[in-house]
C-alpha cells in the first residue's frame, strides 16, 4: 500500500526547504556573486559581468593553481584506487581476526582531518619524525629529508590523503565483493580459470558499476578537497607548492576579501566537474550496463 | 573454500600486517606519544613504547589551553546537528517509501545531486548569507550547516531502510484499530532503530570532524569547535608535540567508540557514503 497524496510530500517539505535554502540557494548565490566585484565583509557590490572570470583568463596563480590541483586530484585518486581495491581483495579473504583488521583499517576516513595532518606531520618531522629515523638508519636516505620544503610537500600531502581516504574505495568494493555469487567462481573454476583469470573474467566485471561510481564521487571530492590540503600548507614555509585551486578560492575570499573573484574560482571548478562529469558518463556509462 | 598452502598463507599474512601497519600504525604512534614524557618523545633513536608513561600531556592540554570548552561546544553542536537531522529525515524519508505524489522521483533525484556538492564549492555564499542572517559566529549556523551536509545521504540511508520494512506490519495495525501515527510509533520506528541509530552516528562524526565550516564560520575562542581549536594550537608557537598528540588521542575516542557500532554497517554496504570527504 503506497498512499497517493499530500501528506507524503508534507513530512519532506522541511527537509526539502533546508536543502534548497542552504545548499541549493548558496549555489544560485554564489554565481550571482561570481559577476560582482564584492568585498567579502560589506554589504555592498558593483555589477562587473564576466569581469573577474576574464581576470582569472590571464592570472598566472589561477593557472598554477589549476595546474597543481590536477597533479594532486589526479595522483591521490590513482593511487587510491589501486590501494583501496587490493586492500578489498585482501580482507575479503577468510582469516583469523578479519573483522578487527576491517575495522582498523576504516580508521583513517573516520577521525577529523586535522588529527590526519598533525600525526603525520608528526611522523615526517624532520628532527624527530619516525620516517626520517627509518630512511636513515636503513640507509636509504643519507640525511633526513626535509618533508615540507619545496621538494617534497607535494609528496607528503599525497601521502596523507591516499592514507585518509583509501578506505573509501576499500568499503565500496569490500561491499559489492560480498554480494558477488560464489556460483560464478564455481562456474569459472569448472571452465579451467585460475586465480588470475577468475579476477579478470568474473572479479572485475561485477565491480564495474561500483568502480564507475566510486572514481566518480572520490574524483569530485579530491578535485574540492580543502581541509587537507589547506592545513598542511600551515607552517612550513613551501605552501606555494601545493596551493590548489580550493586553496586559491578561499585566499581570494578570505584573504584578499574579494568574494566575487573567489566565487569565481568556485564556479569555474564547479563547470570543469560539470563538464568532466558529463564526458565520463558519456565515455563509460554504456559499458557500465552492458 | 579451498584450503591454502603454507606459502599462501604466510604471503596473506604478511600482506595484512602490511596494509595494518600502513592503516592503523600512525594513530597507534600518537596514542603512545601522547603518553610519553618530553625526555622521551625527543629521544633518538626513538623508542617504541614509553618507558615513563605519563598523563601530563593530557593535564596541560586541559589547564593551559581551552580544550575542555572547545570539546564542550563539539559536543553541543554535534549533538544538535544530529537531532534536527533526524527531525526532519526520519519523516521525510518515511514520506517519501510510503506516499505516492507529483514529483517525488524528482525530489529524490535533488537528494542525490546536492550530496555531490563540496563544501568549498557553497561555503563562500553560504557564510555570506549567515552573515546577512546575524548568524554568523552563532553555533546555530554550524548546525544547520552540518544539518545541511547530511540530509541528502540521511533521507538516502533511511529510505533504504523504510523500504526493507513490510508494508504489511503498518496495515496490520492500523486494521486493527491503530491510526498510522501509532503504527508507525510503535511499528515502523522500532524496527527502523537500527538504521536511525546508524545515520544519527555518521551526522555526528560528520559534524566532530568538520573543519571548513567552523573555520570560516566561528570567530570567537570560546565558541570554537575542536578541529579548529586543534589546529590553532599547533599554529599557535613552538609545537608542544606531547600535547598535541593528546589532544588528537582524545578527539578521536568518542569516534572510535561510536564507530563500533556503525563497523558492521558500513562493511555490509549501508550507506558506505554516508561519511563525506
Amino acid at each position: 500500500m503506497q498512499t497517493r497524496g499530500l501528506p507524503g510530500l508534507l513530512l519532506v517539505l522541511p527537509a526539502l526547504l533546508l536543502l534548497v535554502t542552504l545548499t541549493l540557494y548558496p549555489v544560485g548565490y554564489g554565481f550571482w556573486l561570481s559577476l560582482h566585484a564584492k568585498h567579502s565583509l560589506f554589504p555592498t557590490q558593483t555589477f562587473v559581468g564576466l569581469d573577474n572570470y576574464l581576470y582569472l583568463l590571464s592570472d598566472p596563480e589561477f593557472w598554477e593553481s589549476l595546474r597543481i590541483g590536477l597533479i594532486y586530484s589526479v595522483s591521490t585518486i590513482v593511487l587510491q584506487l589501486v590501494l583501496g581495491v587490493a586492500a578489498a581483495l585482501l580482507l575479503h579473504q577468510s582469516f583469523f581476526g578479519r573483522n578487527i583488521v576491517r575495522g582498523l583499517v576504516l580508521f583513517p576516513y573516520m577521525i577529523p582531518t586535522v588529527v590526519a595532518v598533525i600525526l603525520w606531520k608528526w611522523m615526517l618531522n624532520n628532527q624527530f619524525g619516525l620516517i626520517n629515523f627509518g630512511l636513515v638508519s636503513l640507509g636509504i636516505s643519507d640525511e633526513p629529508i626535509n618533508w615540507f620544503g619545496r621538494s617534497y610537500i607535494m609528496i607528503s600531502l599525497i601521502l596523507v590523503s591516499v592514507w585518509q581516504f583509501f578506505p573509501f574505495v576499500l568499503l565500496a568494493v569490500l561491499a559489492r565483493l560480498q554480494s558477488i555469487p560464489t556460483e560464478l567462481y564455481d562456474a569459472a573454476r569448472v571452465d579451467g580459470a585460475g586465480p588470475v583469470a577468475r579476477f579478470l573474467y568474473v572479479t572485475l566485471p561485477q565491480l564495474a558499476s561500483v568502480l564507475f561510481i566510486t572514481i566518480l564521487l572520490r574524483s569530485i571530492w579530491m578535485f574540492t578537497k580543502f581541509d587537507t590540503v589547506w592545513l598542511m600548507t600551515q607552517g612550513g614555509g613551501a605552501e606555494r607548492y601545493i596551493r590548489t585551486m580550493p586553496v586559491y578560492a578561499y585566499l581570494r575570499t578570505f584573504n584578499y576579501y574579494e568574494a566575487g573573484m573567489g566565487s569565481a574560482v568556485a564556479i569555474v571548478m564547479f563547470f570543469m566537474l560539470v563538464g568532466a562529469a558529463t564526458t565520463y558518463f558519456f565515455l563509460f556509462r554504456g559499458e557500465d550496463q552492458s | 573454500m579451498s584450503r591454502r598452502s603454507g606459502w599462501q598463507r604466510l604471503g596473506l599474512g604478511l600482506a595484512v600486517a602490511v596494509l595494518l601497519t600502513f592503516a592503523a600504525f600512525p594513530l597507534l604512534w600518537m596514542g603512545l606519544t601522547a603518553l610519553k614524557p618530553s625526555a622521551e618523545i625527543f629521544a633518538w633513536p626513538p623508542r617504541l613504547l614509553p618507558e615513563a608513561p605519563t598523563l601530563s600531556n593530557i593535564g596541560r592540554l586541559f589547564e593551559q589551553t581551552h580544550f575542555v570548552t572547545y570539546f564542550k561546544n563539539s559536543v553541543i553542536v554535534s549533538s544538535a546537528a544530529v537531532l534536527l537531522t533526524l527531525l526532519l529525515a526520519v519523516p521525510g524519508a518515511y514520506g517519501l517509501t510510503r506516499y505516492r505524489f507529483f514529483g517525488r522521483e524528482m525530489i529524490a533525484a535533488t537528494v542525490l545531486f546536492t550530496y555531490m556538492f563540496a563544501p568549498i564549492m557553497i561555503i563562500i555564499p553560504f557564510y555570506i548569507v549567515m552573515r546577512t542572517l546575524g548568524l554568523a559566529n552563532t553555533h546555530m549556523a554550524l548546525v544547520l550547516a552540518y544539518c545541511a551536509f547530511s540530509l541528502p545521504f540521511a533521507l538516502w540511508m533511511l529510505r533504504t531502510f523504510f523500504q526493507s520494512i513490510p508494508i504489511d506490519l503498518e496495515e496490520a495495525a492500523m486494521t486493527d484499530g491503530a491510526s498510522r501515527f501509532r503504527a508507525v510509533i510503535h511499528v515502523v520506528i522500532p524496527m527502523a532503530l537500527p538504521g536511525i541509530i546508524a545515520t544519527g552516528i555518521l551526522t555526528f562524526i560528520l559534524a566532530w570532524n568538520d573543519y571548513i565550516f567552523a573555520r570560516i564560520l566561528i570567530s570567537s575562542d570560546n565558541l570554537k569547535t575542536l578541529p579548529v581549536g586543534i589546529a590553532d594550537l599547533y599554529n599557535a608557537s613552538v609545537v608542544d608535540w606531547g600535547m598535541i598528540m593528546a589532544s588528537g588521542l582524545l578527539v578521536i575516542i568518542p569516534v572510535v567508540i561510536v564507530f563500533s557500532y556503525v563497523q558492521k554497517f558500513l562493511v555490509a554496504g549501508w550507506g558506505s557514503g554516508g561519511v563525506k570527504g
